[in-house]
């Protein structure tokens, strides 16, 4: 029976790894994500791909939502900066090595994000939302626009390039997901190890109220920008993977239902935590899916009742936004903490 | 100088429109401090319903012909031969139409206002004391549980409605110019600055506005004066939807009835922002602004450009003046 975790120096109380649950647990994890691909089929490995990229773009916005307390509705937008930068750059040289593409989309994306961060010192809560909405609007309409569009497609979208690693270029489902895999735990554990930092701490520190935060001597602007900027490189990073991992984007596949999709996966796994925004990403992604199973097994497959699948499918996002805000606000994490409190605890308490 | 005055007015007029429909959200706000995303979707809803009561019920075979088509002997003698395009000849019409449009009126208000009140007890009652953020994040849900069901009960094709008033083109010379508009919007226009004059009288005027206006200053120290205050917040809701389905009315008779409406809406909650979320002077000068400035971007720039006009306007003013035109400064307390 585990009663407590003891510590009994400042390194181990930092050690993200602390106790072996969480340690077994990422090795199983990692062992689990490397072996998945050799078990699924294609279409698994599509949806695993898919799921990959938006836990990068959740996490991104964990740290500016969950971590710094800054609403946005835009970040569709850096997913989109980041996309299309990838594009351009294969537009212009062809083949450009896939990592440094990927990191001139986060580099560029966290630009866009200084520059529409920049409302946060002035504006919170609410009215920064509808900025953020706003930027998504216009950072959509300038990607449209015909001037640009030798590089972006126009409203009408664009192909987009394969990744190709030293001449072998990554075509199968397999191989995107070996790309996308690693980059994703990567900026998994940078996002972890971000909040034991003094910057990290600064944030929280924001987030829990901004001016006792500057009273304490934290620099709010430079530090709320900075949180925009991690955020928005996140979302570029995964725009700059699914220009890697579908065949066309369009500007629209970034609009306001992409932001809200993403908030809706961090509201869903719960803010504030590493583990949240995978949980929720996953059960949103997966509801879809499961429901056109099951559409399929109900209808027996029949083509004129799928025409309700798609308003159903609405229906049940949004009821599920409301369900886990009225029933479970801090998200499926929570559920997770609880299980575990449980086990650790039992049979002596609940 | 005559192409400047012919795009004011149909900026104008068009501002009216989202002064209508910006009058719910701030409503909503001012009494329940929630930001309606869904409004567009309540919209919505409302010409859905004003399409079912005006189009599809007068047609169905239990209801008596009148309804659909009133043609008494005194109007057909009145239209007589009167060309395609002359007032008579659309205001024959429009009063042939006359009982459909207002059954559509009434139910769309009717159903409307159940909705809003279903929505109230199931969604924003349970919520009460939470965050902003959550209040948001559950109309955001409601924008998809709308849409969806919306989508599951009506086929999502652009329908004709019949517009509220008699539909003519008017033309008048102003400084040697030819200007012209129709009818239909100037009605538009009128319904919509009346709703909106009656609701600022009812605010001040009458026992709920007080009651209204007492909860927007602080919730408690209301509850304890004995202001009801979840029925306020129903009230609230009940402005928002009911002044909503006569938007939703108004836009699909203008503009063909289709899902699009939902995201006119959100354009709208920019318009709000730029006004001040709880003043209702800002908002409709901020609706005004906006609407000539997008039809002012529609006469030089194309139509693509006057569609961000409003996310534009709001980013310059929020910048600028962070609550907007009117609206109140919070204070925070550390």
């Amino acid at each position: 029976m585990i009663t407590g975790h003891f510590k009994t120096d400042y390194s181990a109380d930092e050690g993200i790894w602390s106790i072996w649950p969480k340690r077994w647990g990422l090795v199983a994890a990692l062992i689990a994500l490397a072996v998945f691909p050799f078990m699924a089929s294609n279409y698994a490995l599509l949806l695993a791909g898919q799921i990959g990229i938006f836990i990068v773009a959740v996490v991104g916005l964990n740290v500016l939502i969950g971590y710094t307390g800054l609403m946005s509705l835009g970040h569709g937008a850096f997913f989109a900066v980041g996309a299309y930068t990838t594009v351009a750059i294969h537009h212009e040289w062809p083949l450009t090595f896939p990592l440094i593409t990927l990191v001139i989309s986060t580099v560029v994306a966290a630009a866009f994000g200084v520059l529409f961060g920049l409302p946060s010192l002035r504006v919170k809560g609410l009215y920064l939302a509808v900025a953020t909405l706003s930027a998504n609007f216009i950072i959509l309409f300038l990607i449209e626009q015909d001037w640009l569009a030798e590089w972006t497609g126009g409203v009408r979208g664009t192909e987009t390039p394969n990744a190709v690693f030293f001449g072998y270029e990554l075509v199968s489902q397999q191989a995107k997901y070996f790309f996308i895999m690693p980059v994703m735990v990567i900026m998994l554990l940078f996002a972890q190890n971000l909040f034991r930092t003094r910057f990290g701490r600064a944030l929280i520190a924001i987030r829990d109220k901004d001016y006792s935060a500057e009273i304490l001597g934290i620099a709010l602007f430079s530090h709320k920008l900075k949180s925009f900027a991690i955020s928005a490189a996140y979302c570029g990073a995964a725009g700059s993977l699914w220009a890697y991992f579908f065949p066309a984007i369009l500007p629209e596949d970034f609009g306001l239902n992409m932001s809200i999709t993403l908030v809706v996966c961090l509201v869903a796994g719960g803010m504030g935590r590493t583990l949240g925004p995978i949980f929720g990403t996953i059960l949103i992604l997966l509801v879809p899916e499961l429901l056109k199973v099951v559409a399929g097994y109900v209808t027996g497959g029949d083509a004129t009742a799928q025409t309700w699948v798609s308003p159903v499918r609405d229906i049940l996002f949004g009821l599920m936004i409301i369900g886990f805000l009225i029933f479970e606000p801090m998200g499926l994490v929570n559920i997770w903490d609880r299980f575990w409190r449980f086990l650790s605890r039992w049979p002596f308490a609940k | 100088m005559g192409q400047f005055i012919q795009y004011m007015i149909n900026g104008v007029i068009s501002g009216s429109l989202l002064a209508l429909i910006a009058l719910g959200i701030v409503a909503v706000f001012k009494a329940t401090k929630v930001v309606n995303f869904a409004h567009g979707h309540l919209i919505l809803f409302g010409a859905y319903f004003y399409f079912t009561f005006s189009v599809v019920l007068p047609e169905a075979a239990f209801m008596p012909g009148w309804v659909s088509s009133w043609e008494p002997a005194w109007l057909l003698a009145y239209a007589g031969d009167a060309p395609m395009f002359s007032p008579r000849a659309a205001i024959a019409s429009w009063v042939s139409d006359l009982p459909r449009i207002l059954l559509g009126l009434v139910g769309a208000l009717a159903a409307n206002a159940v909705l809003a009140l279903i929505i109230e007890r199931l969604v924003m009652r349970p919520l009460l004391g939470q965050s902003a953020f959550a209040m948001i994040l559950s109309t955001v849900g409601l924008i998809w549980v709308l849409e969806g069901s919306a989508g599951l009960i009506w086929t999502a094709e652009a329908e004709q409605v019949p517009a509220l008033g008699p539909n003519f083109p008017i033309r008048f010379q102003l400084f040697d110019q030819n200007l012209f508009l129709f009818s239909g919007s100037l009605v538009n226009l009128l319904v919509a600055l009346l709703l909106f004059a009656t609701l600022m009288l009812v605010l001040r005027y009458t026992r709920s506005g007080v009651a209204i206006r007492a909860t927007a200053e602080d919730q408690s120290t209301a509850y304890a004066m004995g202001i009801n205050v979840p029925k306020v917040f129903s009230t609230a809701w009940l402005v928002a939807s009911t002044t909503g389905a006569v938007a939703g009315a108004i836009l699909a008779s203008r503009n063909g009835l289709s899902p699009a409406i939902g995201l006119f809406g959100l354009s709208v909650l920019a318009v709000v922002l730029m006004g001040g979320l709880d003043s209702f002077a800002g908002v409709l000068i901020a609706s005004m602004l906006v609407g000539i400035l997008s039809s002012m971007a529609q006469w030089k720039l194309g139509g693509g450009v006057a569609e961000i006009v409003p996310y534009v306007a709001v980013l310059v003013v929020i910048l600028i003046r962070p609550h907007g035109f009117m609206g109140q400064e919070e204070i925070e307390r550390i």
